[in-house]
């Protein structure tokens, strides 16, 4: 029998992320973003997008854990948020972290862009990261705005209803938006749907695409460094 | 001024950030344990204040329909919705605030679609189009006063006009004990916009009804369809539209016991259609005998 020429275990290790590689290049592009130099002075001001990130995670895994529950009806969906708030094991946590996690994420929204602000960073080349980022932020309160109909008490009613009419008053565009949003003149189950699907379907979708152009122009364009470093290679204005 | 051409400006950036930027950290480890621990945080908050909200609930009520209480941090939810309205409350979540404050200054019908489209519409645009509305290179704090001013001046604004948002003024004294007076005031929540003095109510969202003065097939009218900002209040029946509406047109701009101007337009249904419409819309006999409507007691479901 000849002596099996078998290769040292290191390099075994190594076999399945080659393949991985070799087929589809995500392993580069992993370290890349891992091993990708910033500049020196990236501090505390600049974790404030990733917690969004972390907060946008936190949203859609709270919130997939409310749509199992949830019924999207007018008769049923009050009664699915009292089971879920009284009854449901842990069901209090899963939706107060929904219900907070949107108001935190609001809040680091307006930190994340007065940070940019106040460094300047939407300026060349990160023209497009901004409004990227700009559209987020209206998608965000749009997804708020549908969210807050769910609940289906009093108040998410009635501020609904109002707030419906208040689209209704844009001229031209403004009554088709508000039979859009209603589907019809009355509010229905069918209105209880439709933000619904737009709630976790459309705008969730929308979000997510914009988020991963937002980081990937983030991932090539750098991160800023702020404009009082005095890591500098040139004196004077730039 | 310029020293440099904008082009010349843009390849002097890039040299720059090019320069931190070789100079620099790598992202792993050096930058992202920071993102670790503001992301385990603010996770932390969330969890704090669902669990801060939980431990200030009330009891789980036994009418389905209730409200379950809670503490500083609100309710577990309020009564069920129900379009047949008790203790209308349209009060947004506390990020439109600024929003829903625009409402309140440009109240008129003219005025209204200033704050509740023209102004939104030029904010969005405003944050939208910001990298071409600044297109000056310069970065430095000290040397874009303009900028920092706005950058004080928006925020500042956007706080202030979000606690005054926060400021209810609905109910502000007593309601008289005309028919109608405290259906407006308190079963259907109207004080929760509108200013009228003979229902004590200081609403101020919608129109101040002491000064719109509206007759009564013009209330009819915007209570039975909307306007604006104002839901239809077409389901709480015919005879209970007649009343509150023949009560708006009859004691706005009243004084003490001398009707408003536009009394006269009225006089066919008002106070009849109370009569009819009964419960506390009937006055004082109705409104003692219903005593203080609860809020959201009906246990009818929308749809």
């Amino acid at each position: 029998m000849p002596p099996l020429n078998l290769p040292p275990v290191k390099e075994v290790a190594k076999i399945p992320g080659d393949w991985v590689e070799e087929r589809s290049g995500l392993v580069s592009v992993s370290k890349y973003f891992l091993f990708r130099n910033v500049p020196r002075d990236i501090s505390w001001l600049q974790t404030l997008g990733s917690a969004l990130i972390t907060v946008f995670i936190v949203q859609v895994t709270t919130g997939i854990l409310l749509a199992m529950y949830y019924k999207p009806s007018t008769e049923e969906a009050f009664d699915s948020i009292r089971y879920i708030t009284d009854e449901a094991t842990l069901g209090w946590l899963v939706r107060g972290m929904h219900k907070w996690g949107s108001s935190v994420m609001v809040i680091l929204l307006f930190l994340h862009m007065g940070r940019t602000f106040l460094f300047g960073a939407y300026k060349y080349p990160r023209e497009l990261t901004w409004i990227s980022g700009a559209l987020i932020f209206i998608l965000v309160m749009a997804m708020s705005f549908t969210g807050y109909l769910l609940v289906f008490d009093q108040r998410a009613y009635w501020a609904t209803v109002v707030g419906v009419n208040i689209n209704g008053t844009a001229p031209i565009l403004g009554p088709f938006l508000s039979e859009f949003l209603k589907v019809g003149p009355e509010f229905t189950t069918e209105t209880l749907t439709r933000f619904y699907a737009l709630h976790m379907l459309v705008l969730p979708a929308a979000i997510t695409g914009l988020i991963v152009l937002h980081n990937w122009l983030v991932v090539r364009l750098g991160v800023t460094s702020p404009p009082w470093s005095k890591h500098r290679a040139t004196k004077g204005d730039v | 001024m310029p020293r440099y051409t904008a082009r010349e400006r843009r390849e002097r950036y890039l040299r720059e950030y090019d320069f931190q930027k070789r100079t620099g950290k790598q992202f792993f480890p050096y930058a992202i344990y920071h993102d670790a621990i503001m992301s385990v945080i603010v996770v932390g908050v969330i969890i704090a204040m669902a669990v801060f909200w939980r431990m200030d609930f009330g009891a789980v009520p036994t009418d389905a329909s209730a409200a379950r209480e809670g503490g500083l941090l609100g309710p577990a939810y309020e009564s069920r919705a129900d379009p047949a309205i008790e203790g209308y409350d349209p009060k947004p979540e506390w990020y439109f605030f600024f929003l829903f404050e625009l409402l309140k200054i440009f109240k008129t019908p003219e005025l209204l679609i200033v704050g509740s489209v023209i102004i939104p519409t030029l904010m969005m645009m405003a944050l939208i189009a910001l990298p071409f509305i600044d297109r000056r290179p310069e970065r430095r704090v000290s040397r874009r006063p303009v900028a920092m001013a706005v950058g004080v001046a928006v925020p500042i604004v956007l706080l202030a006009l979000t606690w005054r948002g926060d400021q209810g003024a609905g109910i502000a004294g007593e309601a008289s004990n005309r028919p109608g007076a405290t259906a407006f005031a308190q079963t259907l929540g109207c004080g929760t916009c509108h200013k009228l003095a003979d229902a004590g109510t200081a609403g101020n969202v919608g129109p101040v009804l002491d000064d719109a003065l509206p007759d009564y097939a013009e209330a009819v009218q915007v209570i039975t369809n909307g306007r604006g900002a104002m839901p239809a209040f077409e389901d709480i029946g015919e005879d209970q539209i007649n009343c509150i509406a023949g009560y708006v047109a009859t004691w706005s701009g009243g004084e003490g016991e001398t009707p408003g101007p536009n009394a006269a337009s009225a006089e066919q249904a008002y106070p009849a259609a109370c009569e009819a419409a009964g419960g506390e819309y009937a006055g004082e006999a109705g409104a003692s005998a219903a005593g203080v409507p609860s809020r959201g007691g009906s246990a009818q479901a929308a749809g």
